[in-house]
């Protein structure tokens, strides 16, 4: 009945590690190099380099190893998937038969691009769920904010981009909670979750969906309300409280990373 | 002798559990509570008291420990939870934030549907939940739930819960957010309840010192996840100094009565409602 528990995306954890103290701005263009790095990398070899890496930068933030795998188990379903679906039809030339399931054949070429594109999958989660657990959700908005800024001449809302998305990370956690205590107050009212076919089941969600929706608008009205209560017009002239600053260790990460990326992306082509 | 309604022993609980967001709620509570009783659960915020209720309702596992009820572990195997939940109507804070159907009609009639009432018995049994909470069935039972005040959704809320008919009934924060006429009336209806019901046993949970001394017979009272005190509402109310200690107080009546104690009137403490303080200060001016 711990919802919070499997949902842990956009959970802050605070530690005092080398990685919280980054700039957001830094973590967060590492992120997207992450993401580019893992999308271009063709071997295994590159893979384990990067998953090397990374359990690198996971130790360097002091937070449990095994917390931050929890963050697959949302996807868990999605990765098996994958998976299975490379590996009956990764191979749709034919390769080496490994075995049948009614007319579908499971290819040893099938297996491996499988394991190759699923092992993507999960460096690609893990690594950027690093990012929301090591940067508060108002640093990512910051820095968001300022990564954008220079493109606001080209029509990009930054300001109201970052806002949404701070707003937005920062009510997962209280709707989940929500959630939670909806779910338990209907089942102290006899409500079922867990048993029936997939329509009855449809239907017993919606105790649960009205009073979340009810719930959700309030909320909302009330936040608009006391923001607009305390001032605010946007993002024009807007002053900030912590304004952000690189420092040494941001260059030596963004170093780190350059060459960490590098080594990454070199075995497969030139060795 | 036989086994209390409601117990648990040497009850724990631990949020998140096996992550860096761990907190500790309960700390080993044991408890029996006797068919019939009133029990005021008091603490102050974060003590468990909620994350207590929850455990007596058969929603949250703890951690270690048991919850027993009649000698039974709710949590136990082959122990069907559903069955122990339509024992046990847990009203949760703000329970008016879980209406969710067209029609108040409706929404009272979700518990006794889920209980696999025919419909004859369901009707009838929102009716006389409406009128309990002192809802015009007539008036209200066709009419939208979203389209009521606040204290008149709290009391629809109510009937959700009382419609289930429980054994034991667990109100937490009943009162928080309602006006002085809400609470009297809240009151009330809680007091009428336990008349027509003389075996219904009730767990409140409250800030409310004074809801407390107008309900229950006995307090028990939480703090970090213990029990800090567990005695009859004159004795535990007569020992301000140690409720006061943990951020608590008594009600308003009986802490007058001590500051005339600490004044040289000669009043006993162990009074906890304004009729009995009256009587007492009467006494000792006239004796």
């Amino acid at each position: 009945m711990e919802l919070l528990r499997t949902i842990s995306i956009g959970q802050y954890v605070p530690r005092p590690s080398v990685v919280h103290r980054l700039d957001p701005r830094t973590k967060l263009l590492s992120t997207v190099a992450l993401m580019v790095v893992v999308f271009l990398v063709q071997d295994f070899r590159g893979l384990g380099l990067f998953a090397a890496f990374l359990t690198v930068a996971i130790v360097c933030s002091q937070i449990p190893l095994g917390f931050v795998l929890r963050s697959l188990r949302p996807v868990l379903f999605l990765l098996v998937l994958t998976l299975l679906l490379q590996v009956f039809f990764g191979a749709p030339d034919g390769g080496t038969v490994l075995f049948r399931v009614w007319s579908f054949v499971a290819t040893r070429e099938g297996l491996v691009q499988g394991l190759f594109v699923t092992a993507r999958l999960v460096l690609l989660i893990v690594g950027t769920s690093l990012l929301t657990y090591t940067t508060s959700p108002v640093e990512i908005a910051d820095g968001l904010e300022r990564l954008l800024g220079p493109f606001r001449r080209f029509g990009v809302p930054a300001h109201e981009l970052a806002m949404m998305m701070t707003i937005a990370l920062r009510f997962i956690p209280t709707l989940v909670e929500e959630t939670e205590r909806i779910m338990k107050a209907q089942m102290s009212r006899g409500a079922d979750f867990q048993t029936g076919g997939p329509f009855r089941r449809a239907r017993a969600l919606i105790p649960i969906l009205v009073p979340l929706f009810v719930s959700a608008f309030r909320r909302a009205d009330e936040l608009a309300l006391a923001m607009e209560a305390r001032g605010y017009r946007g993002g024009e002239g807007r002053t900030r409280m912590k304004q952000l600053r690189y420092g040494p260790h941001d260059a030596v990460a963004a170093l780190m990373i350059t060459l960490a990326s590098i080594a990454v992306l070199l075995p497969g082509r030139l060795w | 002798m036989s086994a209390p309604l409601l117990a648990c022993e040497d009850l724990a609980h631990t949020y998140l559990a096996g992550t860096p967001l761990a907190s500790v709620a309960l700390r080993g509570v044991t408890l029996r509570i006797q068919r019939g009783e009133a029990v005021g659960l008091v603490g102050p915020t974060g003590s468990g008291k909620s994350t207590l209720a929850q455990h007596f309702a058969g929603l949250l596992r703890p951690t270690s420990g048991r919850v027993l009820i009649e000698g039974v572990d709710v949590y136990g195997r082959g122990v069907d939870l559903r069955r122990v939940r339509r024992r046990i109507g847990l009203l949760f804070q703000y329970p008016e934030h879980q209406l969710f159907e067209e029609t108040v009609f409706e929404d009272v009639a979700f518990g006794p549907r889920n209980l696999g009432l025919d419909p004859d018995e369901v009707t009838e049994r929102v009716q006389w939940a409406l009128r309990l909470v002192g809802l015009d069935p007539d008036w209200f039972a066709r009419r939208s739930p979203f389209s009521l005040s606040g204290g008149e959704m709290r009391r629809v809320a109510i009937a959700g819960v009382l419609a289930m008919r429980p054994e034991i009934l667990i109100l937490d924060e009943p009162t928080a957010g309602l006006d002085p006429q809400g609470r009297r009336e809240l009151i009330d209806l809680v007091r009428r309840l336990r008349r027509s019901q003389a075996d219904l046993t009730l767990l409140l949970i409250s800030h409310s010192m004074e809801d407390v001394a107008r309900l229950c017979e006995r307090v028990v009272v939480l703090h970090r996840g213990q029990v800090f005190l567990d005695a009859p509402v004159r004795v535990a109310f007569s020992q301000a100094e140690r409720l006061r200690e943990i951020g608590l107080d008594v009600p308003r009546v009986t802490d007058l009565l001590i500051r005339l104690r600490a004044g040289g009137l000669s009043v006993r403490t162990d009074r906890i409602t304004v009729e009995e303080a009256c009587e007492e200060i009467l006494r000792a001016l006239q004796g």
